[in-house]
């Protein structure tokens, strides 16, 4: 099992072509992932590292038989990729680029959720179910198989705890990175839905940021619907001044709001374990 | 991107909001000659980004050319919440009947822009909707459809307007609507919306914050000149660099790291370990030597930085790229501070081998909290600790 993505996903990658897209349809191919396509308008008929380029989404889908995109082009190139990709209904999503216009973030949570396709980001590393397979950037060398589910903001503190994980040999099942900007296609609630009922997963990780409003929601999720899973959560960010963007666009605390000790008392209200520091999520989970 | 007062107006005058007559002064002169053509009285308004100016006397209402000289002189020498009056807008009174609040923001736990309406105007909406929650009318946006004009008078009749000024006042908000989409604002508002003692509906202020991502096609926000932002050289000289960097003051201890959560969470492990951040510094993606060389040079010259913590993942980022800016800066400045790197990823060995050949402390499998409790240690025997 593992979530949203295994052995049956076939990747097709919006912009093979651009050298992001090139490198890193090259490390998921390395990673064993089954990299059925890419898509440059224009690009046709070529090749990057033995995949197939295609013109359109369409054409993927007809001829690579794909379902998830990996969306990794210039933020204004982003709303068409994905509106591509949703219009021709590949389930899984996942736009990588950074600072993505939230007007079309928008749009594209919009239409995602009219065809029922799933998106996660914009500005994410990705999904991994390591062993099995990844749909984005993460190195992939640093994750290991395991029970512990993952569900972060940060792409860079999902390589930090999966690693840490991993030097301590505790595999994950599937570590979602939903991404660091205020408006998002999957937030920390549909996450938590998803690793309910995965049997591979007895723990799940939660690495929020100050600023939005996710980790309350999960919060209260948790409290009203209860959790059959062991649950931590970690919030980074408690020594960050207020009324300053932290590096990703939704990480503020704007108006007293969205602080992490008050993320923190929620979690702690209910019944989630807290972790003060990224050391205490390992000593949690060894507990 | 916050907008001035006079700039936002001049979105709604094109969108087809009706503002008070007035104009932009940068000097007593100006704002005399401004005065004069509209017609006194008239309300001189200093230009601040953020909020309080009213409280702060930033705001003031002149009979004649003598008040308008005398108090322009003295809102351009005021200085409300670190921030310099250099424009003034010149507007001509309104004979306020009543005043009304709307506004549109992003609500972020269901992550749909929320339109707001009140009758509870001019005052600070977050205070409105703490003790007056019944006066504050919601209604979510859906990007997919259409405001129609029946949403809106049904929306603002709730704030008890009839008659001729509730059509008026909703024709405003379908405009507000327009305005927030095309300019692809985070928040667009109107507080107060007056209604004057002619039935006359308009926008006596403006609040904008445009989505900077958005910027690269919003040409007439982009017309709008900021002088560059540089109260602080070093911050100027991050945003050269293209990275994300916010000052602590008192801090001794820099970082650098890659992605903003490692970041918040390299801090926060400081702090807890009894150091204290001097700076937040996201490295973000497409880190070349060159940017982290840069990168590195800004944390280094940050005063009071007397250690610095460089934490990094080759994810988006290539690890030797990484260690081929530390190396360089290390090389060409040599610094006094103690560095300690914890970096891994992609390329790993290959940047490994480069830090390690300038015996520059590093942390391979270890976690955060090593790297931290290596750094202090390593300051300690410098004796900066």
């Amino acid at each position: 099992m593992a979530i949203l993505v295994d052995k049956n996903t076939r990747v097709l990658v919006q912009g093979a072509t651009g050298r992001q897209g090139a490198y890193h349809t090259l490390k998921m191919l390395e990673y064993d992932v089954a990299v059925a396509g890419g898509v440059s308008p224009g690009k046709g008929g070529q090749q990057v590292h033995g995949v197939p380029i295609f013109d359109t989404v369409a054409q993927a889908k007809k001829n690579a038989d794909v379902n998830a995109a990996m969306i990794l082009v210039p933020p204004a190139g982003v709303l068409t990729a994905a509106m591509e990709a949703i219009e021709n209904r590949i389930e899984l999503i996942v736009v990588v680029t950074e600072f993505v216009p939230f007007h079309d973030t928008l749009k594209i949570r919009a239409a995602a959720a009219a065809q029922n396709v799933r998106v996660i980001g914009p500005n994410t590393v990705g999904i991994i179910s390591p062993g099995k397979s990844k749909v984005g950037i993460m190195p992939g060398f640093i994750y290991s198989q395991g029970n512990v589910g993952m569900i972060s903001r940060s792409g860079t503190l999902t390589h930090e705890i999966a690693s840490n994980l991993t030097y301590r040999k505790m595999g994950q099942s599937t570590c979602i990175c939903i991404g660091g900007d205020a408006v998002k296609g999957t937030d920390f609630v549909d996450a938590l839905k998803l690793f309910r009922s995965d049997p591979e997963t007895e723990t799940v990780v939660m690495a929020g940021e100050i600023g939005g409003a996710g980790e309350e929601m999960a919060a209260e999720y948790i409290r009203k619907e209860g959790y059959p899973k062991r649950v931590i959560a970690f919030v980074a960010g408690a020594t960050a001044p207020p009324e300053k963007r932290m590096g990703h666009a939704g990480a503020i605390i704007s108006g007293g709001f969205g602080s992490a000790q008050s993320k923190l008392s929620l979690f702690e209200r209910a019944g989630v374990m807290v972790a003060r520091g990224l050391d205490e999520i390992l000593e949690k989970i060894m507990e | 991107m916050k907008l001035f007062e006079f700039e936002g107006k001049s979105l709604f005058k094109k969108t087809g909001i009706p503002v008070p007559e007035g104009d932009v002064a940068v000097s007593a002169e100006e704002a005399g000659a401004i005065a004069d053509r509209i017609g006194f009285p008239v309300v001189l308004k200093s230009q601040i980004l953020g909020g309080g100016r009213g409280k702060a006397g930033g705001i003031f209402f002149a009979k004649n050319q003598e008040d308008v000289s005398r108090e322009a002189e003295k809102l351009f020498g005021m200085t409300i919440a670190e921030e310099a009056v250099k424009k003034i807008l010149v507007e001509e009174k309104i004979a306020i009947a009543s005043e009304f609040y709307m506004g549109i923001t992003l609500d972020l736990k269901v992550g749909l822009p929320v339109l707001m309406v009140s009758d509870r105007g001019g005052v600070d909406i977050e205070s409105v909707a703490e003790e007056a929650p019944q006066a504050l009318h919601r209604v979510h946006l859906d990007p997919d459809k259409t405001l129609r004009l029946y949403h809106a008078v049904d929306l603002i009749s709730k704030t008890g307007l009839t008659g001729k000024v509730l059509t008026s006042a909703s024709g405003v908000l379908l405009k507000l609507v327009e305005c927030y989409f095309r300019y692809e604002a985070m928040t667009a508002e109107i507080n107060p919306l007056i209604i004057d003692a002619d039935s006359r509906v308009l926008a006596a202020d403006s609040k904008f914050e445009i989505d900077d991502s958005a910027r690269f096609r919003q040409p007439e926000v982009n017309a709008f000149v900021r002088e560059k932002a540089a109260p602080d050289p070093l911050e100027a000289e991050a945003i050269e660099a293209g990275v994300s960097y916010v000052r602590m003051a008192g801090g001794s201890i820099g970082l650098i790291s890659g992605g903003a959560g490692l970041g918040m969470a390299s801090m926060d492990m400081i702090k807890n370990h009894g150091g204290e951040p001097a700076n937040f510094l996201d490295l973000s993606g497409n880190a070349t030597p060159e940017r982290t060389a840069a990168a590195l040079k800004v944390v280094l010259k940050t005063p009071g930085v007397e250690g610095v913590l460089v934490n990094l993942f080759g994810g988006i980022n290539n690890c030797e790229q990484m260690a081929k800016g530390i190396a360089q800066v290390v090389d060409e400045l040599k610094p006094a501070q103690a560095i300690a790197v914890k970096m891994r990823g992609h390329s790993q060995e290959e940047g490994w081998e480069i830090l390690e050949k300038r015996k520059i402390p590093i942390v391979k499998y270890g976690t955060t909290e090593e790297a931290v409790v290596m750094l202090l240690d390593t300051m300690k025997k410098k004796g900066t600790g």
